[in-house]
């Protein structure tokens, strides 16, 4: 994604449009988790990079959000008391956030294709001699809630 | 054997952009047909696993350089096939339901929309009106670290709560605006308290304008409260069905 008319019509939305380099996160929120799936590439699916995604996405409102929230409201500067700086709250703030958990592990998740497709091919060679079929990817409840409407 | 990277799927007589950049070792990108409907496709990389930085991202860019002008079906991110698999798996025996689909996202895009709070803004806006939340900011600052825990919990949990009770308002006078100038609209789970909204609006090509000025309003609006990023043209991610 890159910035496309930024600042052009008084700055109040950023503007993306798709296509272009972009961070990272913001791709695999985009994009994983999306599309077809067809049988014959339910085999070929990469393990991992789903769980990973459920992993990125969920921020539980927990103790730890309960704790970043009473810190950032505690160094408000209500009545110009002064106290800390921005910088080392919004630092603090990224580090309980869900960024940098993807990029690494997608990588070290996902299997060769070349492997892949031979599994697949010594898989379906399988199933002619009956045997049960291996679930390639255990896939859990998905968190996304969904609300649609049709015009 | 040759393994076949497949993109998405668009109808058969799409013209493809000229300049698509694939993740494959040749960097092309071409489409394989079959009847009505095509797959486009392009070569992997075998000796390495898929699911770098790049490789998704060139999954989104052909996606989205093709959406800016025609109805584009995406594939769920990799998908990987024979050569030959394309027609005779993919293509041919699921032809029917493609061009369906596609049919349905006939001249629409999507847009993605996301809206924050302004941290400081909107936490003293939380704090000046809740006199609980005052006390026990109070509290917690003249304590140590150690005593204060449970009641920074508590703080915390109030302001968290006073949050989502304004995004509750906030986020719905939004997406009640919105709604009239989209087909459909997708609702994503939103993760951190701070979050406002977060959804995708499938839009008429001819009412793209109509919607990114109504976006600029909300914008104008909210400015100073809530941070707004759009991000579209793009594929229609949200609203292709998983199977």
């Amino acid at each position: 994604m890159t910035v496309a008319t930024q600042g052009e019509r008084g700055g109040a939305v950023e503007r993306y449009t798709g296509g272009g380099p972009s961070g990272l996160a913001e791709v695999v929120e985009l994009i994983l988790d999306k599309g077809l799936v067809i049988d014959v590439f339910v085999r070929v699916s990469l393990v991992g990079i789903e769980i990973l995604t459920i992993d990125a996405r969920i921020v539980v409102a927990s103790v730890d959000t309960f704790l970043r929230f009473a810190e950032a409201t505690n160094r408000l500067d209500l009545y110009a008391h002064g106290g800390k700086d921005l910088p080392e709250l919004a630092e603090s703030m990224m580090k309980g956030g869900a960024k940098g958990k993807t990029s690494g592990a997608i990588e070290g998740a996902v299997e060769k294709v070349g492997e892949v497709l031979t599994n697949a091919r010594r898989r379906r060679d399988d199933e002619d001699e009956d045997e049960p079929e291996e679930q390639p990817v255990r896939r859990r409840p998905r968190p996304r809630r969904r609300e649609r409407e049709e015009e | 054997m040759t393994a076949t990277y497949v993109y998405g799927l668009v109808s058969a007589d799409t013209e493809l952009p000229a300049d698509l950049d694939g993740l494959g070792p040749s960097g092309r990108v071409s489409t394989i047909a079959h009847e009505r409907v095509a797959a486009i496709v392009s070569d992997v990389p075998i000796d390495r696993p898929l699911g770098t930085r790049d490789d998704l991202l060139a999954h989104e860019r052909v996606l989205d350089a093709i959406a800016e002008r025609a109805a584009v079906l995406p594939m769920r991110f990799p998908a990987v096939v024979e050569e030959k698999g394309v027609v005779q798996e993919l293509l041919a025996p699921h032809q029917d339901r493609f061009l369906e689909a596609l049919a349905r996202i006939e001249g629409l895009v999507q847009f993605t929309l996301k809206g924050r709070y302004e941290q400081d803004p909107v936490l003293r806006e939380i704090t000046e009106s809740d006199e609980e939340i005052q006390l026990l900011r109070e509290r917690v600052r003249e304590l140590p670290e150690d005593a204060s825990y449970y009641d920074r919990i508590r703080l915390g949990e109030l302001v968290v709560d006073a949050m989502t009770q304004r995004r509750e308002v906030d986020g719905r006078n939004v997406l009640e605006r919105l709604r009239p100038l989209a087909s459909d609209v997708s609702i994503r789970t939103m993760a951190a308290p701070d979050e406002v909204v977060n959804a995708a609006f499938l839009v008429a090509r001819d009412r793209v304008k109509q919607f990114d000025d109504a976006v600029e309003d909300i914008g104008l609006d909210f400015v100073g409260r809530v941070r707004f990023r759009l991000v579209g043209p793009l594929a229609p991610y949200d609203f292709t069905p998983e199977g």
